[in-house]
């Protein structure tokens, strides 16, 4: 009966996830469905990110893999005119397959090592990005990159340079995207990368080949990094070299940190909590020039209150409902 | 005595914990919910301010928005800006776009759609792509800093103000008349959007004066946090002088710093000298002696030649000091004021302020009112499009620890004599608009 109810309440939930998903851009400004557009496409950065960490590897490359799809995708769409669904697809392979290359020299390394590694391999492509003018466009990047095509069906039209369509347009890429994360979390290998992470050399004397597994998380996180990539390109229409710098790099992290990376939604809860303080209520109160010290600030509160991040409030949260309902069941 | 815990209209208790809670939940609804206040019963036009007011741009931004509020202070003060039979009071919205583009977009949509603005002020460069569609899209009249955005298509666009990079032709030519012997120059610029255009104009400027660069241009990254190799390897062939191209104060102040512990001895010449009384204090009054830039102080007398349009420019620079210090003043602590005199004037002969009729007065009879003196709309060779306002451009020199005016230049008659060395060095660089 109690499993009933549990199972009950999580579709209520999911129901009311739905509903509110497909509400929440009528009930905000023009320019906060904009903000919402970039929310979705950094909760997919953030949670492909996750992936990787749980190997126990942190990688100071991740925004590079972003950029690396969002470049793919704009030049197979402007030198190859490859339609731009489709070149989404290639921009997402490209950063596998760059992620795939990188393996090689990264995963010789380890914690660390592996940190620092991350970061010098995405500053020689960031540098690629910037020497070659040709195709890369070097320092002022690729601008007027071609955005979703428009659908017409008869009287309907879907104009994808609108905010609130093109975020519904991400929140189903996303949420695909998303399914198939946490499926892979919840698999066999999901459950050897968590192995990986806390006892490797255990993992190993049992046959677990850690290289590939690692390597496996660090493709399929980049795949996706590379797929928020090619959602973003052409939705601005302008990528170039500083986008993905180590600054954007660091707002990742922030957003892993304050979340917490125990649970799929913690880097979640990260980036809305932080998108919506920095992005929303701190420009609402007129305080633009003094974000980054709020910012900074929240940061500094919830490390040191929420040493765990934002995950063990819902926890909390959690465990407060299951133990409502087993009183309920011990006195009923 | 009644005392608020026995009155009838007493609050309910409510602890310390309560209270603070409460009170920074109605202080964010309040602040998210409540609409700005507008000017009791005047008319207002909007005005959208969207540049970096944080962020490692931001001094090419914030300056220049503390001058708006100086100038819009003024304007009001004396009765707004007429337009037909009307005047408006001036408000300006401000959005920090962190010189990002996702930024700059979300930033454009408020200010249009959301603030009504007529007008919006950019410094442009990474983050105008991710305006120009919208800005297409709803017929708005933006401004920028960076004529490097300027393409055929971009017909709301503007740069009336400065015509980056080309008015640097106008201290290169200053120092070739004065300092004939000096030959040798070495050039370095941070590698980015600025950068590039700057270095293409400087290497035209110095082979139109007979001045040698003697080694490649030394591009560095953004990143660079140490500039003594960068300096390192600059003076290593010996130069007569040091051009600092178009380089972010965050680096032209060390670049200066590791030049003096260097021992460098020659001139240095840059687009901005930004600060430069923290440059002096962090090397010496005599090194500093003599160094040339494009950005003079409002204070300066030569400013108040009657040719300069800039209202009042000596008070504006005392109103500044005064309200943000005097080391605050940066090279575009006046330029965005003075794009608003323009297009103040632009509205008054419009009787509008929709930016299509502004836009059309402003640019009518092909001339305008540039800061510096009666200019020309121009740029097609350059930029495929007439939309830079162009004319005499202020070569600027460091004299015992204060910015001088040395002269003002014609940018119109150096191009006229050296455009080919120009274009040359532009398509070189990848610069020209059809290669952007």
């Amino acid at each position: 009966m109690p499993e009933r109810s549990i199972r009950l309440g999580q579709v209520l939930a999911f129901i009311a996830l739905m509903a509110g998903l497909v509400l929440l851009p009528h009930v905000l400004s023009y320019s906060q469905q904009e903000v919402l557009v970039f929310l979705v496409i950094n909760v997919l950065v953030v949670v492909s990110y996750r992936l990787l960490t749980l190997t126990g590897e942190w990688s100071l490359g991740h925004v590079v893999m972003v950029g690396v799809g969002a470049y793919a995708s704009a030049l197979f769409t402007k030198k190859l005119g490859v339609p731009v669904p489709l070149s989404m697809l290639c921009g997402a392979v490209t950063a596998a397959a760059v992620a795939f290359v990188l393996s090689f020299p990264l995963f010789r390394m380890k914690g660390f090592y592996f940190l620092i590694g991350s970061f010098a391999a995405g500053e020689i492509i960031r540098l690629i990005w910037k020497r070659f003018t040709d195709p890369f466009g070097g320092p002022k990047g690729i601008k007027r990159i071609p955005g979703f095509p428009d659908i017409e069906f008869g009287a309907l039209s879907i104009d994808f340079f609108e905010p609130v369509n093109y975020y519904y347009f991400c929140v189903i890429v996303v949420g695909l995207a998303l399914l198939i994360l946490y499926r892979i979390e919840r698999s066999r290998i999901g459950l050897t990368f968590h192995a990986i992470h806390w006892q490797d050399k255990l993992a190993e004397s049992v046959s677990v080949d850690t290289f590939r597994y690692r390597m496996l998380a660090f493709v399929i996180a980049s795949f996706f990094a590379g797929l928020g990539g090619a959602l973003f390109a052409h939705y601005v229409g302008t990528v170039n070299p500083k986008l993905f710098d180590v600054e954007q790099m660091v707002y990742v992290l922030i957003w892993a940190i304050v979340g917490g990376t125990t649970t799929f939604y913690g880097p979640i809860m990260g980036v809305v909590a932080l998108t919506i303080i920095n992005e929303i209520v701190l420009r609402s109160l007129g305080v633009d020039e003094m974000r980054p010290m709020f910012y900074g600030a929240i940061l500094i509160l919830s490390v040191l209150f929420l040493p765990t991040g934002l995950e063990s409030i819902a926890s909390k949260v959690k465990a407060w409902f299951a133990g409502s309902s087993r009183d309920k069941t011990a006195t009923g | 005595m009644t005392t608020s815990d026995d009155s009838k209209f007493a609050f309910p208790k409510m602890d310390r914990r309560e209270f603070l809670s409460t009170t920074a939940a109605m202080t964010v609804v309040a602040g998210v919910s409540m609409p700005q206040l507008a000017f009791g019963a005047d008319k207002v036009v909007k005005i959208g301010f969207l540049a970096p007011l944080t962020g490692d741009v931001a001094a090419w931004g914030k300056p220049g928005y503390d001058g708006c509020l100086i100038w819009a202070d003024w304007v009001n003060a004396a009765g707004g800006v007429k337009v037909g039979g009307d005047a408006y009071k001036v408000e300006f919205v401000a959005y920090d776009n962190e010189y990002d583009p996702a930024k700059a977009r979300a930033g454009a949509t408020k200010l249009i759609k959301e603030d009504g603005v007529k007008f919006v002020m950019m410094l442009g460069g990474d983050t105008w792509p991710g305006v120009e569609k919208i800005a297409a899209k709803e017929g708005m009249l933006f401004s920028t800093l960076l004529p490097s955005d300027l393409t055929p298509e971009t017909k709301t666009l503007l740069a009336p103000c400065e015509v980056h990079p080309i008015y640097n032709v106008t201290g290169v030519e200053w120092m070739a008349e004065q300092f004939p012997d000096l030959k040798k120059a070495v050039i370095c610029a941070q590698d980015d959007a600025l950068g590039k255009p700057s270095v293409a104009t400087y290497l035209a400027a110095f082979e139109a004066a007979g001045i040698d660069v003697v080694d490649d241009p030394l591009f560095f990254d953004p990143a660079t946090t140490d500039f003594a190799p960068v300096m390192t390897k600059l003076l290593a062939s010996k130069p007569d002088i040091l051009c600092l191209d178009t380089c972010y104060a965050d680096y032209v102040h060390p670049l200066c710093e590791q030049a003096f512990q260097q021992g460098f001895k020659g001139k240095i010449i840059s687009c901005t000298m930004d600060f430069y009384q923290k440059v002096i204090e962090k090397t010496s009054q005599e090194f500093m002696e003599g160094v040339i830039f494009q950005f003079p102080d409002f204070d300066d007398p030569a400013l108040n030649d009657a040719k300069v349009n800039f209202q009042k420019p000596n008070e504006f620079y005392a109103e500044y000091a005064k309200r943000y210090g005097e080391s605050e003043w940066g090279a575009v602590s006046w330029e965005y004021a003075s794009i608003m005199d323009l297009w103040a004037d632009g509205a008054s002969k419009a009787g509008s302020v929709e930016p299509g009729d502004v836009l059309e007065a402003m640019k009518a009879g092909g001339k305008g009112k540039h800061a510096f003196g009666t200019a020309d709309w121009w740029g097609t060779e350059l930029f495929g499009i007439d939309n830079a306002l162009v004319g005499d451009w202020p070569v600027v020199v460091i004299e015992g620890g204060k910015a001088k005016i040395k002269g003002f230049k014609s940018i119109p008659a150096w191009w006229a004599k050296h455009s080919d060395l120009m274009v040359k060095h532009f398509k070189a660089l990848g610069q020209m608009y059809n290669q952007r």
